[in-house]
Parts: C-alpha cells; sequence; structure tokens
C-alpha cells in the first residue's frame, strides 16, 4: 500500500478532531475527500504534511513503506509528499526562484540525485510556469507577498509541478478561484498525473471533480470517514448537501 | 575614584580644560553627577545598563601619540583610519579636516534636542580627550570611509566628531567600528546639512565583547538637505545608538534606520529622535532586531512636530525576532503632534519567528534550521538590498553569515 492510514485518532487544544480514521491510497489513485466544514478535512492534511501542534492519539500512517510519524515535516516533503496549502503563506523578503532551487535540490540531495544547477532550474521553472498561465515577473517576487487568492493557487500548482511529489494534497485547491483559474489549475493538476503518482484532493464541492476526475471519493464526517465510493458520491453531495451524512 | 577626582586629576588631558565657558558647563556636570540629581527613573540612557561601569573609571584618559591614516584614493574618495578617535589634518579643494574647537563644543552646548539627562552625554562632554572636525565643501560629491581603531587596552576615547556639508555638497560616509580590546569609545558625532546638501552615513559597528561602544549623534538639516543614517550592529559587546535629528528649514528629510543582531547575555540601547521645526519635512524612523540567547535591546523612538510644521510626514517602525525565550526587546514609539495637517504613524511588532512560515519553508524539504535562516535574511531584507555600494554589502552579508552560523 502507498499510503495507508489505520484508526487515526487526533486532538488539538483538548479537542478530539479526527476520530478513528482509516483511508488507503495506492500508487496512480485520485481519491477526493468532501465534507462539510470543521469535519477535519484540513487537520487530515497537516498531519499528512507533519505540523506539529496536532497530538496523535492513536493510529498508524504508513507512506512508502515508512512509518510516516518517524519522519519530520521536511523529510516528509523529501521523501514526495506535497500538501498545497488552503491559505498560502506569505513570507516577504524569501524570493521565489532561489527558495524553490533550494527546495528541489533538498529533495534531490536525499534521493542521491544530482543537484539541478542555476541555469538548467531556470529553464526548467520558466517552462513550468509559462504552462500555468504564470508571468515571469512573478517568480521575481517574494513567496506569496502581495499575490491575489488566484495566484497563490496558480503558485502552489507551480511549486507542485517543480516538486513533482508522488502524493500531492490539495487543501481546498479550489477556494477562491474564479472559473479560468480553476481550469488553469487543475490542467496543471491533470499533466502530472501518472501512475506513478496520486492525489487526495480536498474540497467541499463538485466542481473541482469535474475537472479533475477522482477515482474514490470519501464522505468526512465528525473526524471520520462515513462513506465512500465513486465519482457519483459527489454529484449526491451536490444535489443534496451533507444532511444525510451528518 | 569620584567623577570630580577623575576630572581634577586628568584635566591636563582634557580639551578645552582652560577655557572659561567650558569650565562653568562642566562644573554644573560634576555637580548634577556627584549629587545624583539626574533623573534616574525616566532616563532612557540609563536603561539596562548599570551606570557605575561608566562612571568608575579604571581606564586611562591620555590618549597616546599615533598618526593616522588619510589616503585619497580616487578623485572623490577618501580613506581615513582615525586612531584612538584623532585624525590628522588635511586640506585640498574638496574637503578640510582639523582638530575640533571649543566654539564647535560651545556651540554644542547650547542645544536643547539632545536630553540634558543622557549620561553618555554628559561624560562625552566632561573627559572629551580626542575628536576632529570634517568639511565637505560646497558642491562637492565626495565619498568617505572611515576606520575607527583603538590601539590600547584598558582605554576610554571621549570622542566629538563635527561634520558640516556645506551648499550644494553631497558626502556618502561610511564608519567601521571593529574593536577587539578591551577599551570603550565614547562618541558624540555633530552634522550640520546646509541648504541642498546630502548625507548618506553607514555605521558598521562590530567589537568584541570586552570593548563597549556609545555612539550619540545629532543632525541638523538645512532647506532641501536630506540626512540618511544606517546602522548595522554586530557588536558582541555593548552598543549604544542614540540619533537625534532637527529639520530646520523646509522640504528638508531626515532617515534614521537600524538593525541589530545580538546573542549570548549582550545588550544594546538604541534612540532615535526627530524634531520637525519646518513646515514639508520628512522623516522615517525604523530599527529592527534580532535577538538569541539572553540579549536585551531597547528602542526607544520619538516624533517631535513643532506647531509650526505643518504638512509633515513623520513615520516610526520597530520590529523584532526574538529567537529565544529569554531574550528581551524593548520598545517605545513616541509621538508628540501640536500642528494640525500632519500624517504621522507609528508601529511596532516582536514576537518570535512565524511558525506557520517555517511549516511552510519545511513542507516544502527545507530544513528547520535553513528555513530560520531564510526567514531571518527576509525580515532584513529591505535593510540589504538597500545597500548600493557593492563592497559594503559584501562585508554586511559576511557578518550576517556568521551571525547566523551561530543560531541553532
Amino acid at each position: 500500500m502507498f499510503l495507508e492510514i489505520k484508526d487515526l485518532s487526533v486532538k488539538i487544544e483538548n479537542k478530539n478532531i479526527l476520530k478513528g480514521l482509516n483511508l488507503n491510497i495506492n500508487k496512480g489513485e485520485v481519491h477526493a475527500i468532501m465534507g462539510p466544514n470543521g469535519s477535519g478535512k484540513s487537520t487530515l492534511a497537516n498531519v499528512l504534511a507533519g505540523k506539529e501542534d496536532y497530538e496523535i492519539l492513536n493510529g498508524k500512517i504508513n507512506f512508502k513503506d515508512n512509518d510516516l510519524f518517524d519522519l519530520n515535516i521536511e523529510e516528509r516533503a523529501q521523501e514526495g509528499l506535497f500538501l498545497a496549502f488552503q491559505y498560502p503563506v506569505e513570507i516577504p523578503g524569501v524570493n521565489i526562484t532561489p527558495f524553490l532551487h533550494s527546495a528541489i535540490n533538498s529533495k534531490r540531495k536525499r534521493m542521491n540525485e544530482e543537484e539541478i544547477d542555476n541555469l538548467s532550474f531556470a529553464k526548467l521553472l520558466k517552462s513550468k510556469a509559462s504552462d500555468l498561465g504564470i508571468n515571469i515577473d512573478m517568480l521575481k517576487r517574494s513567496v506569496n507577498t502581495g499575490f491575489s487568492g488566484g495566484e497563490k493557487k496558480r503558485y502552489e500548482i507551480l511549486q507542485m509541478s517543480i516538486l513533482n511529489p508522488e502524493l500531492a494534497i490539495l487543501d481546498e485547491t479550489d477556494s477562491g478561484l474564479d472559473i479560468d483559474a480553476l481550469k488553469i489549475v487543475t490542467d496543471g493538476v491533470n499533466k502530472l498525473k501518472t501512475k506513478n503518482n496520486s492525489f487526495l484532493i480536498i474540497t467541499h464541492y463538485q466542481k473541482l471533480l469535474d475537472y479533475i476526475k477522482p477515482d474514490y471519493v470519501h464522505v468526512m464526517v465528525n473526524g471520520s470517514v462515513v462513506k465512500s465510493g465513486g465519482s457519483e458520491i459527489a454529484a449526491e453531495i451536490e444535489k443534496d448537501g451533507f444532511q444525510k451524512f451528518l | 575614584m569620584n567623577i570630580q577626582d577623575n576630572y581634577l586629576k586628568n584635566s591636563n588631558n582634557i580639551f578645552f580644560s582652560q577655557n572659561k565657558e567650558v569650565q562653568n558647563h562642566r562644573e554644573k556636570l560634576i555637580y548634577n553627577f556627584e549629587n545624583d540629581s539626574f533623573d534616574r527613573k525616566n532616563n532612557e540612557s540609563l536603561k539596562n545598563v548599570n551606570p557605575k561601569n561608566f562612571i568608575d573609571f579604571k581606564y586611562k584618559y591620555l590618549i597616546p601619540e599615533e598618526t593616522s591614516v588619510i589616503n585619497n584614493n580616487h578623485e572623490n574618495s577618501y580613506s581615513i583610519v582615525s586612531v584612538n578617535g584623532q585624525c590628522s589634518s588635511f586640506k585640498d579643494d574638496k574637503i578640510e579636516i582639523s582638530k575640533i574647537l571649543v566654539e564647535d563644543y560651545n556651540d554644542f552646548t547650547k542645544n536643547d534636542t539632545i536630553d540634558k539627562n543622557d549620561h553618555f552625554v554628559n561624560l562625552n562632554s566632561l573627559f572629551l580627550n580626542s575628536g576632529f572636525k570634517i568639511v565637505i565643501k560646497k558642491n562637492n560629491n565626495i565619498k568617505i570611509k572611515i576606520s575607527n581603531i583603538i590601539t590600547d587596552d584598558d582605554l576610554t576615547t571621549f570622542q566629538k566628531n563635527n561634520y558640516i556639508c556645506e551648499e550644494g555638497s553631497s558626502l556618502n560616509l561610511i564608519e567601521e567600528y571593529e574593536n577587539k580590546n578591551n577599551s570603550t569609545s565614547n562618541i558624540l558625532n555633530v552634522i550640520k546639512l546646509e541648504k541642498n546638501s546630502h548625507l548618506n552615513h553607514f555605521l558598521i559597528q562590530d567589537n568584541s565583547p570586552n570593548h563597549s561602544l556609545i555612539v550619540t549623534s545629532h543632525s541638523s538639516c538645512k532647506k532641501n538637505s536630506t540626512y540618511n543614517q544606517k546602522v548595522y550592529n554586530f557588536s558582541e559587546g555593548y552598543v549604544r545608538n542614540f540619533h537625534y535629528s532637527e529639520l530646520v528649514e523646509t522640504n528638508s528629510e531626515v532617515d534614521l534606520q537600524g538593525v541589530f543582531f545580538l546573542k549570548d547575555n549582550n545588550t544594546s540601547n538604541n534612540k532615535t529622535f526627530v524634531k520637525h521645526l519646518a513646515e514639508d519635512c520628512k522623516s522615517n524612523q525604523v530599527y529592527k532586531g534580532i535577538l538569541n540567547d539572553r540579549a536585551k535591546a531597547t528602542y526607544f523612538s520619538n516624533t517631535h512636530v513643532d506647531q509650526v510644521a505643518q504638512k509633515t510626514e513623520g513615520y516610526q517602525l520597530s520590529k523584532g525576532i526574538l529567537l529565544s525565550d529569554n531574550a528581551t526587546y524593548f520598545s517605545k514609539p513616541e509621538l508628540k503632534i501640536y500642528a494640525d495637517d500632519v500624517k504621522c504613524s507609528h508601529g511596532s511588532t516582536i514576537g518570535p519567528i512565524d511558525e506557520n512560515a517555517i511549516f511552510y519553508l519545511r513542507s516544502r524539504g527545507m530544513s528547520k534550521i535553513a528555513a530560520t535562516k531564510i526567514l531571518i535574511s527576509s525580515f532584513i531584507n529591505e535593510e540589504l538590498s538597500s545597500i548600493d555600494n557593492e563592497q559594503m554589502s559584501e562585508i554586511i552579508q559576511k557578518k550576517l553569515v556568521r551571525y547566523l552560523s551561530k543560531v541553532k
């Protein structure tokens, strides 16, 4: 199993958020998690990425035959896990290009691959940015600083396409996007899809899933998965809401 | 030894001790020290400082005879090595360097912008034993680099320097303080900018733990003149930067900026004070500090807008990153506004490094230490990227790398 989440329970500040959650993802699969506000979707994304604010009460996560809890945040990233943030953090003064260059090389170093030089990286970045309709001038700016909501999400996808992760978690990447931006972002995701990488897509709405076709859809309510199935579940939710799952 | 005995014993080595007006002024200062009649409670010059350490002198006052060096590297560029606060006389058609005069001393003591309770300025006036005067002649555009060297252990220099930028002149001044001996430098820079003159003043401070550096400056700007000051403090010893500025005629501007990098048990006290005394003037005061271990810092910023100073623009900002729970940074911004058509603001943010930003960077594969260092560098990015002198930019970068290498 590529990613196996078994009976995961998590709390933050004395509040139990995830309560015995189970989820399995194989290589090459696209999974979508849908659920009402406060059901624990973003907590799951943050726990997978390694955010240290949470207390793990019970359960296990295996990723590529490793115990995920044995890896710190950067080791998870270097092993191929990527989180596209719901609210990407603005970091004034940290320029996008050297930051991404350093990120890709830290991953290559862990994989015992040769580091990518300045020139090759600049070419790669330019080509990926152009695919996502990102203006070259934007690459001269500081990370997420002064970006519109749409630009931030596009920049998350640019980072994803540069780092080429094996497991990408998209935490409400569709929120705040207009229809054109949504199309650009989802095109970017679809281009990355291969039989060797997997996606976990967190969303409230079916709209995103019209563009990225999931293999499985899970409904998450009150910290655990209450129903799993195919894309027909997304259509059901679009029609009737989450009420029937509560 | 008390102040009075100290003064009497060393009066032969102290400048202008035979002048009646100076004597009168110093007698008053001695009286205040002896009777401890300075305001202690609200005395910004005494925050985090034990005055006894600076008053019970065990230091030598007699400045050793050393010759300073002046090199005219290029046509408009001068390199000066000031030894123990002294500088040789020099004159050409662009600049003139000479000893300070008793008139300069008396002129300064009449100015009421600098706090009369400031212990270090008062000590400087009392024990003055070094200093020089540099005049930039009318309509010249020049660069000066001054390396301030102290040659002996246990030496205390009380130094008063006068800089005069004549009408239409422009000066790019870089001052380096890199002393390794057990000594104290108490320096007062008095800067006068005449009409249409400009001064960009950089101070790079990087002393060892046993050297204390006390720098005070007072600048006054006439019509259309600008004074820009940037302080980079990497010192491992005590540093105080107190900088006062008066905008005395219209369309003049002052920008007082500083960054300090503290670690271990080090302390730095900082103050900027701008007095707007004319219409249409601008001021900016920005200090940023990075504090690790048990380091302590203060920053007092003050903007005073006189009732005649309409259309003033005055901004203050103080920012600090605390890398340890034991580091402290006390910041106090103040605005006193007596005019009704002004734009003024102040802000202060001090706290630990942003954990969300650390998480974001680590989630892309960067180690925690690399993420911390990149965030510290970004915190002062503006101050670093605004250095337009390549050589100086390299020097500052190297010092930053050295500081960051100790951050765990």
